[in-house]
Formats: C-alpha cells, structure tokens, sequence
C-alpha cells in the first residue's frame, strides 16, 4: 500500500480532530488540574511515610509517573469500542468494510491523525509542566529517544487491545459493559492507576509479564530510567516484552476479528 | 394549568421506572456484563487502596480504618448520581442529533423527565459495596451505635450525593454551547477519585478551588467528619447541607438555561 495514501488518511484524522480544538484546551486544562491533585496527594503521602525514597520510586518519580500515565492514557484512548458498537447499530460499518484497504488497517490509520494531534498539543504541553513543576527531574538523553520509540509500540498494543475487545460487542450487545471491564484491568494492571513498583512482590511478578504493563509501565520506566532500563541489557528486555506482546496481540486480533466480522448482522443502515 | 404536586411526579417517575426496566431486561447479556463491569470498577479502586496501605501506613494522619470509612462513604455518595442521573452521559449525542426536542413538547419538567427515562441498575452493587465498607470499618473504629449517629449518617450522605450530581449536571450541561464536549464529563468524573482521599492535604489557593469551584472536598471529607470526628466538627461540615441544596440547585438552572438556548438542529 502506497504511504502517502496511508498519510492521506491521517491528515483527514488530524484536522478531523482540529475541529474539536476546545476540546484539546479543556483536556489539557484537565491534565494541569490532575497534576494539582496528584502533587498534594503524593506529597501528603510521602511526607507520612517519614522516607523519601519507597520501592525505589521518590516523590517526583511517582508524580512524573503519574501524571504523565494520564496525559499517555488521554493521547492512547481510542474509543474503537464505542465508535465501532455504534456504527454497527447505524449501519455504517457496511461503508468501511467495503473499502478497498483492509478493515483493520483503515481504522488504525484513521485513528492516527486524532493521536498526532493529541500527542503535539496536550502530552508535550503537559510534559513541559511536568518539567518546570519539577524543576528539570526527568533525565534528558538518549531515553526521551527510546520513550518515543516505546510509546509508538505502546499505541499499537493498545490499539490490539482494543480490537480484541471490540468484537466482543458483537457477540453481546453490551458496549459500556465490556468498555468499563477492559479499561479498569488496563488502567490497574498496567500501573496508571498506582505505579507498578508499589505492587507486592509476587502481584508484581505475575504483572510485569502480562500486555498491559507494556502500555503504561514500560514507556514511563523507560523515560524515568527505572526497572533497569538504565543498561543496555534492560533495555533489551523491556523492548523485547513489547515486541513480543504485539505479535501475538497483532495474530490473535487478526484471527479474531476474521471470525467475528462474518458474524456481523446490519439492521438497515 | 394547575401546580403538580409530588405525587404526580412520583407516580411518573414509577411508570417510566418500569418501562426503563422492562427494556433492559431485554437485554440480559448487556445486564450481566454491566453489573460485573460495575464490581471489577469497585474492586479496582479496592485494590489500589491496598497497594497504597500495603507501602504507607498512613496518610495525613488518617490510618487505614479512617481511610476505608472515608472510601466507603465516597462510595455510597456517589450512588445516586449512578442510579437516578445517568441519562446525562446520553445528553450530549441527543442535543447534536436532534432527539432532545421530544423533551421539550412534553407538559412536564423536562429536566426531571430527561433523567426520569434512565434508571441505572448496575448503581445497586456499588451501594452494597460502599454500605459493607462502611459498616467493616465503623465496627473496627468503634464508633457508637446510637439512632442520632445514625440519623446523622444518612443525612450526610444525602448532602453529600448532591454535590456530585450537580458536579455532572453542570458538566452535561456544557454541551448545550460545546460541540463534542464529552471531554468535560469524563474529565469531571475522574475527579471523583480524589473525593476518598482526606481533603486536608490541599494546601492554599486549590483548598479553595477544591472546596468551592470543584467541590469534591464535600463528596466525603466534610460530611463524614461529622462521624468520625464529632468533638472537633469544621463549621464547614455543618453548612454543608445547606451549600449541597444550593449547589444543586444552581446547576439545574444552569442545566434548564442550556434548554432554553438550546436551538433545534433539525432533523
């Protein structure tokens, strides 16, 4: 497939997202407020704990973890669960089946555009905060470098992710049900909700070997330099996790969704 | 055409009670996921509450039973907004589709008949979640059982659901002059986390915002202080009533002010 076709329908997602450019000020606003939240609360916890350093996360670790696993969790969110339930119901996915380009592949790329946008206009603005707040705790080097590569790895997990889990609607009708499922165990298991290096050892054991650790974790760890990735050897690991992950994420979706797309019944559209 | 009383809004609110429920019946897969969705939300925040007592014994003073009253209570408080305001989350695609006229020609309240129509089940697990996480820790504290604790209690937790509803109505609200504002309700419901945690480790200008502009301080710190602590109670915990019945009130003539700007897209 032609690239510039591919980047066609990115540009389309990009200014389909400038639309809604309110949007983007009220979620960057948002993360700005949450930094708030997360800042005295961690603050209010580390200081009754007596010790700066617990589980090898200080106080600035676990607010830069934090905060920047809500601005990931706003640039990955997708919404195919909800967008694919509802234009199963009106009918629409008929017109995106019968695209010359593969189902998959075009909702990926269509996907794209809203997530350039997302990443330029709220996660680096939040990135910056995080830097002045901080005043300058994140490491800068060859890590910012490997934290993108991560994060782009990150989205094509998630995005497997979300299309192991949208067909399921099909089979039961239920969208905000298998949504909410879905998001808690990626949000808890992948440590957005609290860092992974609080976990007790064997939970974090048995966590850091599941997908969802590659979302969240692994591209935080990453840039904050932790779980190792400071040596090469580290490095490998958490790379060779991701990969690894995102072919048999990116087979087991293939397989799935070729099975369920057969069972698709339109009412009308 | 002569006042509605009560009475008549509450025989509404039944009919379409049913209604709402013989629909969803019919769709018991859905039902099923949706509680089990529900539970996995709650156990979710559990769990993290653990991880977090697992690393740190305290937090500001609050040990972990204070701590799981507090979790509790927000639990509880934030059920009626799930069960009786949901239909605000469908709020947004009926104003840019066009369906919310058929609010509008009705000869009642549209603000009461728009949340009428959706009745949210799956709210029930979360209330027996909160009420046994109250009940666990109120035995570990020792707090006495006596009928005006009791009183106290539920009047509290009525204050303190109104603060959350009306945090939503105002955030549904803005899609009347936002398109795609979903952003704001999501945003607004992920501050709702923060109600379990004690409100006294804000500091300066965001004790106000967080007290006043965003009030998740009243969704469980100050009314539960009123237990927990009811020799040393904040003025604040007291006025709360009041400023949870204005609160509320407010954000439905903002809600009922989107109505009337509302201008049809007509289709």
């Amino acid at each position: 497939m032609n690239p510039k076709r591919l980047l066609s329908i990115t540009r389309a997602g990009i200014m389909e997202a400038l639309h809604f450019r309110l949007g983007i000020f009220v979620t960057l606003f948002a993360n700005l407020i949450y930094l708030v939240l997360v800042y005295y609360l961690w603050k209010a916890i580390y200081a009754s704990s007596g010790s700066d350093v617990v589980n090898g996360m200080s106080f600035t670790d676990t607010m830069i973890y934090l905060i920047l696993a809500t601005a990931l969790f706003n640039f990955l969110e997708m919404f195919v669960v909800w967008d694919m339930s509802r234009s199963i119901q009106s009918g629409k996915i008929v017109l995106d089946l019968l695209k010359p380009m593969r189902f998959r592949k075009y909702t990926f790329w269509s996907y794209t555009g809203n997530h350039v946008v997302q990443f330029v206009l709220t996660f680096i603005p939040t990135f910056i905060v995080v830097m002045i707040v901080t005043k300058g705790a994140i490491p800068m080097g060859l890590n910012l470098l490997w934290f993108i590569i991560a994060t782009v790895m990150a989205l094509l997990i998630n995005y497997n992710i979300e299309m192991m889990v949208a067909p399921i609607c099909l089979f039961t009708e239920s969208t905000w049900g298998i949504n909410i499922v879905k998001e808690t165990i990626v949000l808890l298991l992948s440590g957005a909700s609290i860092p992974l290096a609080f976990f007790p050892e064997k939970a974090r054991l048995i966590v850091s070997y599941l997908p969802f650790r590659a979302v969240y974790d692994i591209p935080l760890s990453i840039l904050l330099g932790k779980s190792g990735s400071d040596t090469w050897s580290g490095l490998i690991n958490l790379f060779a996790l991701q990969c690894a992950w995102l072919i048999v994420l990116t087979i087991a979706g293939n397989l799935f969704w070729n099975h369920a797309v057969k069972k698709i019944t339109v009412n009308g559209g | 055409m002569e006042k509605r009383g009560l009475r008549f809004y509450a025989d509404i609110y039944r009919k379409i009670l049913v209604q709402d429920l013989k629909s969803k019946m019919s769709y018991r897969a859905d039902f099923v996921i949706s509680t089990f969705g529900m539970i996995m939300t709650n156990l979710s925040g559990f769990v993290t509450f653990m991880i977090l007592f697992h690393n740190f014994p305290t937090i500001n003073g609050w040990d972990y039973y204070h701590m799981l009253f507090l979790y509790g209570f927000s639990l509880v408080a934030l059920t009626p907004v799930q069960c009786f305001f949901d239909n605000n989350w469908n709020l947004r695609f009926m104003v840019q589709s066009g369906d919310f006229i058929k609010y509008c020609f009705r000869p009642v309240n549209v603000f009461f008949y728009f949340m009428s129509e959706v009745f949210d089940v799956k709210g029930l697990g979360q209330l027996a979640f909160g009420i046994g996480t109250i009940v666990f820790a109120w035995i570990k504290i020792g707090i006495p059982v006596t009928a005006l604790v009791i009183l106290k209690l539920i009047l509290f937790l009525v204050t303190a659901s109104l603060f959350m509803i009306a945090i939503m109505n105002f955030a549904a609200a803005t899609c009347f002059w936002i398109k795609g504002s979903g952003y704001v309700m999501v945003i607004m419901f992920r501050f709702k986390d923060f109600a379990k945690y004690p409100s006294s480790i804000f500091q300066g200008v965001f004790k106000v915002i967080f007290t006043f502009i965003i009030p998740i301080a009243f969704i469980a710190y100050y009314p539960s202080l009123v237990i927990l602590t009811p020799d040393d109670v904040p003025v604040l915990s007291w006025i709360a009533p009041l400023f949870g019945l204005v609160f509320f009130y407010l954000s439905y003539k903002f809600w009922m002010l989107g109505v009337r700007k509302y201008d049809f897209t007509g289709s």
